[in-house]
């Protein structure tokens, strides 16, 4: 009742001054977009080079000499096939979400969309990590498992002198190791607070407000 | 030379093995056959241009929507240009397969709405200051009467106050939508777009009447 006059005054608007001219749409048309799921896009397909080359990378190369030395490389191996098979498939994942998404659906879908193609990268972040702990723990067991094999490697390298205590290589291996993977959390808690949190922010918002109230009716 | 009048009839053949690149149209008309050539290229650009053409017109006829939509969504004339922009964009982007299956404008409403909530970043390299009052609402001259005027600047402050979803549902509101196209541009149930409707007037209320 009281909106009335307000909604009259808003009927009566003039239209804009400002009028942009049909050169000017063709123009702002074929300009580049900056929208979220743009920036979401460019964001995850540089996660999943960066995950899968690291781990790749990390794996697969720079230590294949111990691995040798350890009669690791079989399971590396299969690790690394299992690995590319993964990624093949959280890319066309990853590809096929980011193609459905189509700013003609309803709000509601829309977000949808967007928040699941932004949790494909996400699944694939977790599982990179799951898959480094996991490698590291297994190639830590071998270690231990085979402690005498790894001294002997490291004196056949000059690393350390030969009358290293065994105990202690367990200790700084551990160390090491957790170092090492706190360093990866790290940066990736940094990366997700500060991108997404700013990316995606009110689109969260944006969703939970037009989803409040939607259950209980 | 061809009547123009009577009908004609074209049939595409596509497949030619002669000249790959071409497109043939069987042209009759009036119990006559003859055959044209066309370069591919020259026929999709054709349709292109068409299909430009198309848009730059409805785009034209509608733009005070988007420029509404930017009013309620931005604060100053630069992040106004800047989704409005991005609005364009989107709605070119999607418009080959828009088809008009809805009325355009109706398309438009959705895709303007939708750029705002979920597609558009508020830029961060310019400064958010407050200068709302740079657009004129100049009412028709007819009855003219600055209250209109200050009403709606009034409202304009208001509804910017609001959150996304709130001023969604407001603009639609005085757009004259029904709850059922609310409903379906927003993706929730017309219930529940009922109680937001109200809950998100009760709010505007209480800006505009403290």
């Amino acid at each position: 009742m009281d909106l009335d006059k307000y909604k009259k005054a808003w009927e009566n608007q003039p239209e804009e001054t400002n009028k942009v001219s049909k050169i000017d749409i063709y123009k702002m048309a074929h300009s580049k977009s900056s929208s979220i799921v743009k920036w979401i896009f460019i964001i995850g397909i540089l996660e999943l080079i960066f995950w899968g080359g690291l781990n790749l990378i990390f794996v697969g190369s720079s230590y294949s000499q111990v691995y040798e030395e350890l009669h690791l490389n079989a399971l590396v191996k299969i690790s690394i096939y299992l690995h590319y098979f993964v990624i093949t498939l959280f890319l066309v994942l990853f590809y096929k979400n980011y193609k459905s998404i189509s700013i003609s659906d309803n709000t509601k879908k829309l977000i949808n969309k967007i928040l699941d193609t932004r949790k494909t990268v996400k699944y694939y972040v977790y599982f990179n990590l799951f898959y480094m702990v996991l490698a590291n723990i297994v190639v830590m067991c071998f270690i231990f498992y085979d402690l005498d094999g790894l001294i002997q490697y490291y004196n056949n390298h000059g690393i350390v002198s030969s009358d290293i205590n065994k105990n202690q290589l367990i200790v700084s291996l551990i160390i090491a190791m957790t170092v090492t993977l706190s360093f990866m959390f790290l940066i990736l808690w940094l990366f997700y607070k500060i991108i997404y949190g700013r990316l995606l922010k009110k689109l969260y918002k944006n969703y939970k407000e037009l989803i409040k109230l939607e259950e209980v009716n | 030379m061809v009547n123009y009048d009577t009908n004609i009839y074209l049939t595409l053949k596509l497949q030619n093995k002669k000249q790959p690149n071409c497109i043939i149209f069987r042209m009759s008309c009036n119990n006559l056959y003859f055959w044209a050539t066309y370069n591919i290229s020259t026929v999709l650009n054709l349709v292109e241009k068409e299909l430009e053409d198309k848009f730059l017109n409805d785009f034209e006829a509608n733009q005070n929507i988007v420029h509404k939509v930017c009013r309620i969504y931005t604060t100053n004339q630069d992040a106004h240009n800047d989704l409005f922009q991005e609005i364009t964009i989107q709605l070119w982007k999607n418009y080959s397969k828009f088809r008009g299956e809805a009325k355009f404008s109706t398309w438009m409403y959705r895709v303007a709405l939708n750029t705002a909530i979920s597609l558009y970043r508020k830029s961060t390299r310019t400064i958010q200051t407050q200068d709302i009052t740079e657009y004129s609402f100049k009412i028709k001259a007819e009855d003219y009467d600055d209250t209109e005027e200050l009403q709606l600047k009034a409202l304009y402050n208001a509804i910017r106050q609001l959150n996304d979803i709130d001023k969604a549902l407001i603009f639609l509101y005085l757009e004259d939508k029904s709850y059922k196209e609310i409903s379906n541009t927003l993706g929730i149930s017309e219930v529940n777009a009922r109680v937001k409707m109200n809950r998100a007037k009760d709010k505007l209320k209480k800006v505009l009447n403290p």
